[in-house]
């Protein structure tokens, strides 16, 4: 148990890190900005925590505190994300803007509502503060990130717009942990302090798919497949693209 | 307790959704070539013809009640089934204005993304198109739609042609629009 528990600690990290470097090798983090910055977060955390672990004797509060401000801190950067994959898979085509923006703050509304009515319900998890503190944060991030993500997965079924397949990997990687992590949440609201090293363990073992889904759509290359390339004449083109103008302005 | 359970459940539907939803973009795109033969023909005159407000006064005006309500729930479920068939051509003509708009050819590109932009215009006309069509078959005095759709597929159609007639490899598809 405790041999699991450190690998499903260290494991995803290791995995993570390697992304990162696989990620800025083929400037794919130009695509998405704030999953960057997300990255780097989640290993300087990391980093932290474990330097933490590693003192004796084991600093408890200072280990809790900081990952309760480091998981606040994620939480902001992974709602930066999700706006950062609507935008760039929906909202950025402007036929979709107009109408999808408003539907999309709905859903929004509608997922923070829910989380503030489990936070309140949830808000007695434990005696310790910052325990509560913790499990809060971590269930309404998890229930608007996994709602938004969903979202963003039926609209772009609906109107079948294709996506490259590691930025659908990013928000598949998302979707899953957030969903595996929204369960364990409420099973540990449930249960209480019985479930809580049962609920790490599961709620790590989703970080570590996520990651390999990560690394997996960024080695899946981009398939769509080519189109061989025509022998067009230059003047052709010039006439078809006056053509294609006049046709673009009825 | 009872919270606990629906989270619960939410997040195992959320789970399953999700996995369920992505699976179309990470698997492989198939064979481009073939996507004319999946091509449903829409006559867009005929479309027209059926949401066409002067022909819905004139059958309101010239028939039994009875007889209209029967005939304009066959002309509306008609109407449905021509904006299935062009938001499904919608789709697939999607797919070539993506590969298209990752074309060396900036006139191919150009030509790629309006047709792209198009496709998706025209998805979501149809998605708010149908339930106003159901919502005419229920009460057949309300005005169905307007010809936006019929126009925006036009249009899509237009560009096609425009690509293979740029020798963009269009497989037969301006034929089958």
């Amino acid at each position: 148990m405790l041999l699991a528990s450190y690998y499903l600690w260290i494991a995803p990290h290791i995995l993570l890190a390697f992304f990162l470097i696989c990620l800025l090798g083929r400037r794919s983090q130009r695509q998405l900005p704030i999953f960057l910055g997300y990255v780097v977060f989640e290993l300087v955390q990391f980093i932290v925590l474990f330097t933490i672990f590693l003192q004796s004797p084991f600093p408890t509060a200072i280990y809790k505190w900081t990952l309760v401000v480091g998981d606040g801190i994620n939480c902001i950067l992974e709602l930066g994300v999700i706006y950062e994959l609507a935008n760039k898979l929906l909202l950025s085509r402007s036929a979709l803007a107009s109408t999808l923006r408003p539907a999309l703050q709905g859903i929004l509304a509608l997922l923070l509502l829910g989380a503030a009515i489990g936070s309140g319900a949830f808000s007695g998890i434990s005696v310790q503060r910052v325990n509560n503190i913790f499990e809060i944060v971590n269930f309404s991030s998890n229930l608007i990130e996994g709602g938004m993500v969903l979202a963003l997965f039926m609209f772009a079924h609906a109107l079948r717009v294709s996506w490259h397949s590691w930025v659908a990997g990013v928000a598949l990687g998302f979707g899953v942990s957030a969903s595996i992590d929204l369960v364990s949440a409420a099973l540990r609201a449930q249960w209480g302090q019985r479930a809580f090293s049962a609920v790490d363990l599961t709620q790590m073992a989703a970080f570590h798919v996520c990651v390999v889904i990560w690394l997996v759509s960024l080695f899946l290359a981009d398939r769509t497949p080519p189109f061989p390339d025509g022998k067009l004449k230059i003047s052709d083109l010039e006439l078809w693209d006056q053509e294609l103008q006049r046709m673009v302005q009825r | 307790m009872t919270i606990a359970i629906i989270f619960i459940f939410l997040g195992i539907l959320a789970l399953v959704l999700t996995i369920y939803l992505a699976k179309g973009h990470l698997s492989k795109g198939g064979d481009l070539e073939k996507l004319a033969i999946r091509l449903r023909p829409v006559d867009v005159g005929a479309f027209c013809n059926l949401i066409s407000a002067s022909e819905q006064q004139y059958l309101c005006e010239h028939l039994p009640s009875r007889e209209f309500r029967s005939i304009h729930r066959e002309r509306m479920g008609a109407a449905i089934e021509y904006v299935r068939c062009a938001a499904h051509n919608a789709s697939i003509l999607m797919r070539l204005g993506d590969a298209a708009s990752q074309h060396s050819d900036p006139s191919v590109r150009q030509a790629g993304e309006k047709l792209l932009e198009n496709g998706l215009r025209l998805r979501l006309y149809a998605i708010q198109v149908i339930p106003r069509l159901y919502l005419s078959m229920a009460f057949p005095k309300a005005r169905p739609t307007s010809e936006i759709l019929a126009d925006s597929y036009d249009n899509m159609s237009r560009q096609v042609v425009t690509l293979s007639c740029l020798h963009f490899p269009t497989h037969g598809m301006s034929s089958a629009l």
